[in-house]
């Protein structure tokens, strides 16, 4: 799948419907174009037609899932759109019953975990995640190779994901930090006051985004419990 | 037994060290004890003229520390407040001529002879900063309600901490109007920054800046709410430590006004 010699968009009949294959590696105007020639020839069975999109097994496409559902939908009429049923992979499902069967035992997580309150000039540093259950003031510093959870405020700075991981996080109870960087991305602090409300900072298109942790539900996507 | 040595610290300047070091010296001696009041701030020395005693300082606490003369020839007894004694800082020199390791010699035998000392540390996290806390037993952090004195308070706390020393905070230079208003930080809002054991709430007061000027104790002036404050943080230091702490309020509308119009005379 994803070879140049496949062409980007294959259309099968299915039951009561069509099966899309796509190539999520191809320019998203050319899937476009392409699926403008095969629906053309389909004309009016198109309309309401139930449509199965396969993305080849490939994740993280999620937008243009959407992009392309809304496409379809707009110009051609079709009905329903679907993904294909998720197949069953034997390595994962032995990976998993064996969290089960050893209640995760097995897994090593680094976590550098500390209480009490971060003081101005008071520099943490781990190559690991960093908890902290108390409060950091402004002045102090936090910086951790992994994920940063305060759990209070957050009011000094902090980098997470120091070795260049953009995919670190930073949680804190209240978050107001005078400077936050992710990775290589940096953000100064907002002046705002706390909303009361914990608050998680990602980084998203190269920038960071700070949304309500319980509200962005970040991680209930996830499939199964996995070791940070 | 032997005394306290209670170190007077702030990390900025300018927050009312030297007047609150002046003042509770002062009141402790009030209440019958027998207190030395010693100026760290070598080089920039203030707590002489603060307490009126400017005329007649002869040794300092570098001869002291250095051995060219007594305690006893270097501390300056005040005339007005009996058991209150002075040891000025030199003029001359900078803070390097003192060590923490000298510092914590003369400290012992300070313990000896007082039953408080207390160490007007200059600002600043330095030298100066460590040859003020090397012998003391106690902290007192003195923070005024704006974030950047909040911001060096807490810093200072934590190399206080780092020393195993339990600092306790006064909030100097509260204007109740301004907090009312919102303009400035409560007392609460710095106490939620800095959790330390609060000893003390001090309001702005305009007879803190005459009585620094004439050398007069600002807790010998029994209409100074400034000096109010100071004597009940000494009374707190000294022991009674379930005093309660008052908060520093205005009075509003009618009452309030003809209540200060009449209380002045």
């Amino acid at each position: 799948m994803g070879t140049n010699d496949m062409p980007p968009v294959k259309l099968k009949g299915v039951g009561d419907g069509f099966w899309i294959t796509v190539d999520p590696q191809a320019p998203e105007e050319t899937i476009e174009e392409q699926l403008t020639l095969l629906f053309q020839r389909l004309r009016h069975l198109a309309i309401n037609a139930r449509i199965t999109l396969d993305m080849g097994g490939a994740t993280g496409c999620d937008e243009l899932v959407t992009r392309l559902t809304a496409f379809l939908k707009e110009t051609f009429q079709v009905g329903v759109v679907t993904l294909p049923p998720e197949k069953r992979s034997i390595p994962v499902e032995r990976t998993r019953q064996r969290d089960l069967s050893r209640g995760w035992k097995h897994h090593r997580s680094d976590v550098l975990m500390l209480r009490g309150r971060v003081r101005s000039g008071q520099k943490i540093e781990s190559r690991k995640h960093i908890v902290i259950m108390g409060n950091v003031n402004p002045g102090a510093e936090i910086l951790a190779g992994g994920h940063v959870i305060v759990l209070g405020q957050l009011r000094g700075r902090v980098h997470a994901g120091i070795s260049e991981d953009e995919t670190a996080t930073v949680v804190a109870l209240e978050f107001r930090p005078t400077h936050v960087q992710i990775g290589g991305v940096a953000a100064a602090g907002l002046d705002s006051a706390g909303n009361g409300k914990a608050e998680i900072a990602v980084v998203e298109k190269g920038r960071i985004v700070v949304q309500s942790y319980l509200e962005s539900n970040l991680f209930d996507a996830l499939p199964w419990p996995e070791v940070m | 037994m032997e005394g306290r040595i209670i170190v007077v610290t702030s990390g900025k300047g300018g927050v009312g060290k030297t007047t609150a070091t002046a003042s509770i010296g002062a009141a402790l001696a009030l209440e019958g004890k027998r207190v030395a009041v010693i100026d760290m701030d070598i080089g920039l020395r203030n707590l002489d003229v603060v307490l009126g005693l400017e005329n007649r300082i002869v040794f300092n606490i570098v001869d002291v520390v250095n051995g060219k003369c007594k305690l006893r020839q270097a501390a300056i007894r005040d005339r007005r407040i009996e058991n209150l004694f002075l040891i000025p800082a030199s003029q001359s020199d900078n803070k390097d001529i003192l060590t923490p390791a000298g510092v914590e010699r003369v400290g012992r035998l300070l313990k000896k002879e007082f039953d408080y000392v207390l160490m007007d540390s200059p600002a600043g996290i330095e030298r100066g900063f460590e040859n003020s806390i090397a012998s003391a037993d106690e902290a007192v952090v003195i923070c005024t309600p704006d974030v950047s004195s909040v911001r060096d308070a807490d810093r200072v706390i934590g190399l206080l901490y780092a020393r195993s020393i339990t600092p306790k905070l006064v909030v100097n230079r509260i204007v109740p109007e301004m907090v009312a208003k919102g303009d400035m930080l409560s007392h609460e809002d710095v106490i939620d920054v800095l959790s330390v054991p609060l000893v003390g709430l001090v309001p702005m007061d305009q007879q803190v800046v005459i009585s620094s000027n004439v050398g007069l104790p600002l807790v010998m002036q029994n209409d100074s709410t400034a000096g109010q404050a100071f004597r009940r943080i000494a009374r707190r230091l000294n022991g009674e430590s379930d005093l309660p702490i008052q908060v520093p309020s205005h009075k509003k509308g009618m009452w309030g006004m003809l209540t200060r119009k009449f209380g002045k005379k």
